[in-house]
This record gives structure tokens, sequence and C-alpha cells, in this order.
């Protein structure tokens, strides 16, 4: 007995011992709070079953999708995500072109130009991305009221509720969709067939004439899609017309402005927020690429003859395009995750609709892991394509 | 507190899991959670607690002009704050006995639930999820309120009807967006809702005319109506459509089985609806309860009809606790004139005209 109750206090006194213990004691408390949490979740309803019932709210940007609120939860969930996917594309394109062209001006040696890309990074760089989307909100709403709006004979209008250009619309026989299917078909038909051709007349040296003049293929490509895309055009009686915007008074005397294609000042507000806040951070990217590469590269290109356009464009950029990728990924997959901020000023994308289908239904949880599985598909899509880009990048001249 | 309460029952939790046999059983955790929750619920009734602390803990709102705001000299105004007035002074005798809890729209029920106020006047309206579900107690409407559209009284739209292709702009709201698209939609109309997440972006909206019109509660249109800047045009610039597109009865409320506190609260409430058909003002009703002109009066008052005895109705509260609460802030009518007839709330003709005027405001008898 005396015995074991020495071996304990023995043991007791051992801090390796002790350790043990309360790591051991620590890891049942996490456990059972882990299940705690777990457990209370699960009574709560966390299917997605309400997902299919009426939507029962308007949504102001439906882009491509035709959405009324006698839809479904997914579809109304379904016009969120394209609204994002429109916004991350859009600013992703503008942002990088943005960046390159400050990022070149950065360094230039022109003083205008590597003040103005300075002062424009060192400003925007620093201040929160919120601010912004509200600093540009309230500057597209000094657009001309509706009663004052600026219209071009029917076709172009300007007003602080959006400027609408004139835009094809699917007319009543419903082959709009249909048509849509085959344009993309002949896209693709045709993409392949003038690859092919090039590629035929590269190797083989085999060309297509006619009367003397040689079809490359890339004219035969733009000759085959436009013949598919005209005749299916009539075979399917004008699937598609032009739809022209206007501005009118209602039998009260009120401005309305309806038709065209819409840019909101929310669209416009969000989209010069995220592609000038990102753009300075690819500017950052592109300068320290260029400044990485020896210094030789540039004084070479200069001492052959070329102009400084081509030595940027010839020799620089391709090279510094290595080192530019993968950080530039970064940033795609932070603009992308920062458009969630339209909701501040009404942009409807995927997150703003999802709250307000929380608020509807009440069921918090599923709808919360649904957005994230939605933000993390859409920045593993980016994140392969541009790892797919990377490795060509690489490979080339290895 | 919170904290410490819910570190209290995480360490019970584990504690049970630790010493019971199967450790991580889920009905012993369930169990031990409602064993707590049982323990909480028998504390003393919120009256008592009220009456030994000396002041009344109300949740308000601070920033909706009218209702409950907080003033630049550190004051709390408003309708709903002259509610909690009345209560403190039926209670403790003295309306300056509150401390005002200012509360956002979500942390009001956790923060009533969690027992930080004794009793929540936030512009609240009561529906059934949060009477039974919430586990509170609404005592009684002190505002019919319902959702509206704010236009540009320029525009001459004078019904939804005449709105179409109109865009409107919304606050995200538990129904504020599905009331407006039912009204919309069921009437054939095309509109544009766009859908704001906070207040002043939408405001920064509204002013440059971005939208044709602004759906909330009416009492929130008229209070931003009230605050229009000048800039923009003022107050007169704006109207509020006479057409109301939902049901939103707004009132006092109090935690589920907390009769005693619940009742003092409601016939108060009551008490100062009933003053106003009687004709006691706060000016008058020292006047009255010295010579009370019929027994019903002498009922409400607290004070004896020619010499008769005083009539308790054991609400745990000094008999005269209607006459108090009277005297702080008057009775219905003037609290409405005070702070809700300056924000553009007419009042006859609508719900929260008196009943014998054709609205909804109506007491049981006092007796």
């Amino acid at each position: 007995m005396n015995s074991i109750v020495d071996k304990l206090y023995v043991l007791s006194r051992s801090q390796k011992f002790r350790n043990l213990i309360i790591q051991f004691i620590f890891l049942i408390f996490v456990g059972l709070f882990v299940y705690y949490l777990i457990s209370k979740a699960l009574q709560l309803d966390i299917t997605l079953g309400h997902f299919v019932s009426r939507a029962g709210f308007g949504i102001s940007h439906t882009f491509i999708v035709d959405y009324t609120s006698n839809d479904s939860r997914w579809f109304a969930y379904f016009t969120g995500v394209v609204n994002t996917i429109r916004m991350c594309i859009v600013g992703i394109i503008l942002a990088t072109i943005l960046g390159t062209i400050m990022g070149v001006a950065r360094l230039s040696k022109n003083i205008l130009f590597s003040t103005i890309s300075y002062l424009y990074v060192e400003i925007l760089r620093n201040t929160p991305l919120l601010i912004q989307i509200i600093f540009w909100q309230i500057v597209f709403l000094q657009l001309p009221r509706i009663s004052e709006a600026i219209t071009f004979k029917d076709t172009v209008v300007i007003s602080n509720r959006g400027i609408l250009l004139p835009y094809a619309s699917s007319t009543e026989n419903g082959y709009g969709n249909l048509w849509i299917g085959i344009i993309l078909i002949a896209i693709i038909a045709s993409l392949f067939l003038s690859f092919y051709i090039n590629k035929r007349e590269d190797i083989h040296g085999k060309v297509i004439k006619l009367y003397n003049f040689k079809l490359s293929g890339n004219i035969i490509g733009l000759i085959i899609f436009f013949t598919i895309a005209s005749i299916s055009f009539f075979i399917l009686q004008k699937p598609y017309d032009i739809d022209l915007p206007s501005l009118y008074q209602n039998d009260k005397g009120t401005y309305l402005q309806s038709g065209g294609f819409e840019f909101t000042p929310e669209f416009g507000a969000i989209l010069f927020a995220l592609v000038m806040y990102t753009g300075t951070f690819i500017t950052e990217i592109v300068r320290g690429s260029i400044q990485s590469l020896p210094k030789g590269q540039t004084e070479a290109a200069l001492a052959i003859g070329l102009s400084n356009y081509q030595t940027m464009t010839l020799i620089i950029l391709p090279q510094a395009l290595r080192s530019i990728i993968p950080p530039l990924t970064n940033q795609y997959l932070n603009l992308t995750k920062n458009s969630s901020l339209s909701v501040v000023i009404a942009y409807p994308e995927l997150f703003m609709v999802s709250r307000t289908i929380m608020n509807n239904s009440g069921h918090a949880l599923p709808v919360f892991f649904l957005i994230l599985v939605t933000y993390l598909s859409l920045s593993l899509v980016i994140s392969i394509v541009m790892n797919i880009l990377n490795r060509r990048v690489t490979r080339i001249g290895a | 507190m919170k904290t410490f309460r819910f570190m209290f029952i995480l360490l019970s939790v584990m504690s049970i899991g630790l010493f019971s046999a199967c450790g991580s059983d889920a009905e012993t955790i369930t169990e031990t959670v409602e064993v707590i929750k049982e323990v909480e619920v028998e504390k003393p009734s919120t009256l008592q607690t009220v009456i030994n602390r000396g002041t009344l803990k109300c949740g308000v709102n601070d920033n909706l002009t009218g209702f409950g705001v907080l003033t630049a000299a550190g004051t709390f105004e408003g309708f709903d704050v002259d509610y909690c007035k009345a209560v403190a002074a039926a209670i403790l005798g003295d309306a300056s006995k509150v401390e005002y809890v200012p509360l956002t729209a979500s942390a009001r029920f956790e923060a009533l639930g969690a027992g930080e106020i004794d009793l929540l006047i936030r512009n609240t309206t009561w529906t059934a999820s949060r009477d039974r579900d919430l586990a509170n107690d609404f005592t009684a409407t002190t505002f019919y309120d319902g959702q509206g559209m704010m236009v540009y009284a320029d525009s001459g739209y004078q019904t939804i009807e005449d709105m179409d292709g109109a865009t409107v702009c919304v606050l995200q709201g538990t129904t504020t967006e599905l009331n407006l698209d039912d009204r919309f939609t069921s009437a054939g109309l095309n509109y544009t809702p766009l859908t704001f997440e906070t207040n002043d972006p939408l405001q920064a909206a509204f002013e440059e005319k971005r939208c044709d019109g602004w759906t909330t509660d009416k009492s929130g249109l008229a209070s931003k109506r009230a605050e229009f800047p000048d800039s923009a045009g003022g107050p007169a610039a704006l109207t509020v459509l006479a057409e109301t597109l939902s049901k939103e009865p707004l009132g006092p409320l109090t935690r589920d089985n907390d009769s005693e506190f619940y009742d003092v609260v409601q016939w108060v409430v009551f008490g100062l609806i009933q003053a106003e058909e009687s004709g006691i003002t706060s000016g008058n009703v020292a006047a009255m309860a010295a010579n009370p002109s019929d027994p019903g009066m002498a009922r409400l008052l607290g004070v004896p009809f020619s010499g008769g005895e005083v009539a308790d109705f054991q609400f745990g509260v000094d008999p005269k606790f209607i006459q108090n609460a009277i005297a702080a802030v008057g009775n219905y009518g003037e609290i409405y004139e005070r702070h809700l007839t300056p924000l553009g709330l007419t009042r006859s003709g609508s719900l929260n005209a008196q009943w014998t005027d054709g609205g909804l405001i109506y007491a049981p008898p006092f007796r």
C-alpha cells in the first residue's frame, strides 16, 4: 500500500508526467467542446431544402439570366453568382491592364509618368477599400439626374440611374438560347479549323488558293464563322433584335429610362474601386519583376538598335512575366474575395443575395456554408487557370 | 456577465462529461444545459429586482428621431423613451430613475433574454416567432406601424399603381424586400429594387434621385423625412404615400414567465390610453385626483371616491401608479403629440387614433 502511494508521489513530482496529464485533460476539454458545437449544429436544420421555395424578392442587376421574383431561391443565388463572376472577369482584365501600364510608368525616365504612378500607388494602396467603394459610389451619383439626363438620339442615355447603350435582346420566338449555342459551336469549330489550316501551312507548306489569292487559316475561320452565324440567324427567324435604350416621361411627368445594356453606378463604383485598388498591387508586382531582371538585358536590347517600346514589349516584359504570374494569382484571388464588399452599395452579388435568403429563411448556417464553398470554388478555378498559364510561361525558352 | 455565464455553462458541461461514465453522451449534455436553464429562470421577479435596485434598465433606440434618440445634451428623448419614464414613474415614483441602454436591432432580444435590461421598448414589431420562439412577451401595442413608400413630392406619384417602371431603394431586412415585391408583382408592375445593407449609402443614393421611392416602416420614413437635409430640398420635398404595405405593431416587451412585471408594464400602457379617453392630462391630473368626477376615474388614479375605499388591484406597486405615470409623461395623446406629430405622422384617420375616432387605440376596463 505504502509503496503505491510512494510511486504515485514520485510520479506526481515528474515534470514529464504532469505535462502529460495536463495535455490529456486539455485534449478532453477541446474534444468535448468540439463535440458540443457539432451536436448543437446538428440540432439546427442544416439542409438546403428551403432553396427550392419561391424567392419572392427582386434583384436589380440581372445579367444574361432572366430572374424574376417567382423563381426559386436557387435561381436567385445563381443570379448572384453570375453577378460576382461578371464583376471578377471584368475587374481582373482591367486591373491587369492598369497595373501593367502603371508598373512600366513607375520605371519611366519621364518624371511626370513616374510621379503619377508613384502617387497612384501610395494613395490608393494606403486607404481602405470599403472607403474607396463608397467614394466611387458618390462620384458616380454625381452624373446628371434622370430629369437632366443626356441622350444621343435614343442610342445612348447617360444619367445617375445608369449609362444605357444599344444592346441585343432576344425576340419573342424563343430561339435566342439555341442561336447562342450555335454561335458558341461555330466559334469553337472555326478556331479548330483555322488552327489546323495554319499548322498545315507551317509544316507541310500547303496553301489554299482562290484565284491567286492566298487564303490563310484566319480568314477561312472568319468566313466559316460568319456564314454559320448569319445562316442560322435567318433560319431561326431573327432570334435577336437591336434593343435601343429610351428615356421617357410617364403620365405623371416623371422621367424613367429603360432598355439597352445598362452600366449602373453601383457596378461602376465597385468595378472602379476593385480595379484601382488591386491595380496598385499589380503595379508593384510588375515594377519588382522588371527590376529583378539584369540591367544588361535592357542595355543589350538598346545596343542592337531596338526602340524603347520594342525593348519593353519584346525583351523585358516576356521575361518579367515568369516572376509576375505567381504573385499576380494572389491579387486575382484578393479581387474575387473583395468583391463581397459590394453588399454595402446595393450591387447584388452572391453574398448580398445570400444575406437576403438568410434573412427570409432564418437558416444562416447552411447558407453560409454554401457561400464559403462557392467562393472556394471560384478561387480554385482562378488558381488552376493561373497555374496552367504559369507552367506554359516557364516552359517556353527554358 | 454574458461571457461569465457562458463559461459557467461550458465548464459545467465539460465536468459532467468528465465525471459521467460514458463521458460524451449527448443526452447528458442536453440535460445539463436544461438544468442550468431552469435554475436561471427561478430568479426573483423583475418587478422586485427593479424595486430593490431603485432604477429601471430600459433598452431603447438611440438613433431614430421621434421614437428614441440620444440628443446633443446627452439625454434620451422620444415616444418609446417616454414609456420607459412612465414605467419608472409607476414602479418607483420617479420618472428620472431610468437607466437607458441603447441597443442595435440585432442585439436587442439577446440583451433582454440575458437580463442586461428589464424592459425593451425599441420600435419592435410584435410577431409570433419573436413572442414564442425568442421567449419574449409583448405587452400591448403602443404604435401601429406599417411599411410605407416615400417619394419626391414633385414626382406626382400618388399611389403604388403610379410607380410602374420605378426604381425603389430598400433596406435589407427580414420582410421589407418581400412585402415590396409582393405589392409590385401582384399589381403587375415593373420595378427595380436597390437593396442596401445600411442607411447611409441608401440616403446618399436617394438624395441624388438614384431611386424614385424609399421603402421602410412608416415611422422610420417620417423620421428620415423630418431630418432630410435642406441641401436636398428639406422635408417639404418628400411625401409618404398613404398606402401601408404591411402590419408592424410596435410595443414594449418583457421576458417570458415574468407576469408581475409584465402586468405592470401592460397596464401602464393601458392606463395612459384610458387617461386620454377620460380627459386626464399631465396638467390636470393633480386636480382630478383631488376630486375625481366618477368612480372609474378614482380607480384609475388610485384615489378614494367620495370618502370610500381605495381600489387596490394587487399589482405589487403603489395603487397610484397610473396617476404617477400620467403626472410624469402625460396621457397617450400628449406623448404622441410631443414626439410623433412633429415628424408629420398625422394621428387623425390613422390606426393610431382613439377607438372612439375610428382608430385602434383601445384599453380594457380598469376595474
